[in-house]
């Protein structure tokens, strides 16, 4: 680990150095905690750690909203380069000025997310490791039947606090409005909210969109398992359609209509 | 004198107004017959029906819910329909992953001269709707 975080350190520093970016974003170690940080100075790099993993591709949003100009470098991970790159088709940050460093997580950080594709496009930093197969997580929902997946799933459900943890965490969630606010579709003032409206119109707005950081679940205080339910969905959407968000050039087919094969009844 | 109550369905039926729309009326004035246990809700077309809209309804326990368009191709809007088959078809698969029969939605495409189909898709789905009996969620959400 201490060796990768050596290398980030130094890919960073040159880039500082040599002036090709405005700033790195990267996690840091301050006053004993770990938060994202913009590194703008080479004294400052020597701050910068790996664990644990933070979603850095809220911050590429952020920072470009208030400095569209800012060519920014950020240390990504298989999941964050998804999301940038998801985010850059939504038209919400432009992938143009940003420089990213790969980074590939190790076995341990790729068995502990679950996570099918631990590795960007392009490593920088790391050893590229095979991910584990998505089915190790929705096997076994998959084998419930109808029934047993009702009971698993609101008995799940009913412990929501509808925190919102799960959005505010989601790289992916971006809406300045948010349907689960409006009163008409997830009525306020209760807990748990609407079984199964609350979650089942958060688990659709993720069918094209979710990337599989385990953000949401990780954001989760009462540990509702919302990861499986969005790769089950992924799963069909990749069946239907042949379409893997993050990982496709193309525009969601949910938000296309003509563009690709004639659909037929 | 128990005798057992029949089960009496809620079924919502999203007809788009050019082509299912006028089927529906075509099957009512050619007296055709058909189950009264359905509401008609007239859209201005299928791509109108929000899939959120089927899953609020589903959650108050609405028994089950068709989503009628014109002909793939024939749309009034050109596209809409395309997009009605794509996000429906990720819904269903969303209800069944939760434990919700998929069955309980119904996607179909019906003429504005095809009252007979409109009279057979309505019936087979009331049909299909009474042997699955009640909806799984209805004793969860109000």
């Amino acid at each position: 680990m201490n060796s990768l975080e050596a290398e980030t350190r130094r890919v960073v520093s040159k880039l500082l150095e040599e002036k090709r970016v405005d700033g790195v974003i990267a996690p840091r170690r301050h006053q004993g905690c770990t938060g994202p940080h913009l590194f703008q100075r080479v004294e400052e790099v020597e701050k910068l750690v790996l664990t644990p993993k933070y979603p850095v591709a809220n911050l590429c949003l952020l920072i470009q909203t208030k400095h569209p100009e800012a060519k920014l470098g950020v240390v990504v991970r298989g999941c964050d380069e998804r999301a940038i790159r998801e985010l850059g088709k939504l038209g919400q940050i432009d992938v143009e000025k940003l420089v990213l460093i790969g980074l590939a997580c190790t076995e341990e950080e790729a068995v502990r997310c679950g996570c099918s594709q631990p590795y960007p496009s392009r490593v920088d930093i790391g050893v590229k490791v095979e991910g584990e197969k998505p089915d190790t997580k929705v096997a076994p929902i998959k084998e419930k039947n109808l029934l047993e997946r009702l009971k698993f799933w609101s008995e799940n459900f009913s412990k929501c606090i509808k925190c919102y943890g799960c959005r505010e965490a989601c790289p992916m969630c971006v809406c300045e409005e948010c349907m689960l606010e409006k009163w008409f579709w997830v009525k306020g003032g209760e807990i748990p909210p609407e079984i199964p409206t609350f979650h089942l119109i958060r688990a659709y707005h993720m069918a094209d969109k979710c990337t599989g950081c385990g953000e949401c679940e990780a954001a989760c205080p009462v540990g509702i398992p919302l990861t499986s339910l969005y790769l089950l969905i992924l799963e069909d959407v990749k069946k239907l359609f042949g379409y893997e968000p993050g990982r496709d050039e193309r525009i969601s087919p949910l938000l296309t209509t003509l563009e690709e094969a004639p659909i037929s009844e | 004198m128990t005798k057992e109550k029949e089960f009496k369905p809620k079924i919502l039926v999203f007809c788009c107004n050019w082509c299912s729309y006028a089927a529906a009326d075509l099957a009512g004035v050619s007296r055709l017959q058909m189950p009264p246990d359905f509401r008609v809700v007239r859209v201005m077309c299928s791509a109108r029906v929000r899939p959120e809209y089927v899953i609020k309804a589903i959650a108050r326990g609405v028994d089950g819910v068709m989503i009628l368009g014109c002909h793939i191709g024939d749309c009034h809007y050109i596209s809409g329909n395309h997009r009605t088959k794509k996000r429906f078809a990720v819904i269903t698969k969303l209800l069944e992953h939760i434990g919700v029969n998929p069955k309980r939605v119904l996607v179909d495409w019906v003429s504005a001269a095809e009252g007979h189909r409109y009279q057979e898709l309505v019936t087979n789905f009331v049909k299909t709707i009474k042997e699955l009996g009640p909806n799984e969620l209805g004793g969860l959400s109000s």
